[in-house]
């Protein structure tokens, strides 16, 4: 079971997590803190797995 | 972002022609530390629901939306909530009706004088 997920006007906990970057095609990092601090609007998009298919 | 790794990430990258194009960062939740966050984690499955979140500079969650696993999201609507909020934060009195497009587009300005006239309101 899940907990308490986040619903609209919460506030999101910072986290950290690794990163794959096309744009260089290198490995990177994405922070949360760092993306607040930088005055950064953040899109998080969720999909099931890697090679699905919609 | 799914659970799975950055080296995935790369390879379905690389591998598939329909992303050439992608630039945003690929981010690994190979835990489910974050899905989990969101509400969006498939225990039974270890998989992710289809799930978009906007989040604002202070860290607020400002938009969600959540499809199952064949169902696509469509990528114009998200960018059209993405441009509200922008438009929202800095127009904070007013609201973006369900068929605002982008800025200069009609807003709402609630007050007594809208109370049961938002029709005459839009199409004014």
């Amino acid at each position: 079971m899940n907990e308490i997920a986040l619903r609209v006007g919460d506030l999101v906990p910072d986290f950290k997590l690794t990163t794959y970057e096309p744009k260089t095609k290198n490995f990177g990092e994405f922070d949360l803190a760092q993306a607040k601090k930088d005055g950064k609007w953040t899109v998080l998009f969720f999909y099931p797995a890697d090679f699905t298919f919609v | 972002m799914s659970c799975d790794t950055q080296f995935v990430h790369l390879a379905w990258q690389r591998e598939e022609k329909e992303l050439a194009k992608v630039e945003y960062s690929m981010a690994a939740d190979p835990t489910g530390k974050v899905a989990r966050m969101f509400g969006v984690y498939l225990e039974n499955l270890g998989l992710d629901l289809r799930g978009a979140f906007l989040i604002g500079p202070d860290g607020k969650v400002m938009n969600s939306e959540v499809n199952f696993l064949n169902l696509g999201r469509n990528i114009d609507e998200l960018y059209r909530k993405f441009k509200a909020n922008i438009y929202l934060t800095k127009n904070p009195k007013e609201g973006c009706p369900s068929k605002w497009q982008d800025e200069g587009d009609k807003t709402l300005k609630p007050g007594p004088e809208m109370v049961g006239r938002v029709h005459e309101a839009l199409n004014r």
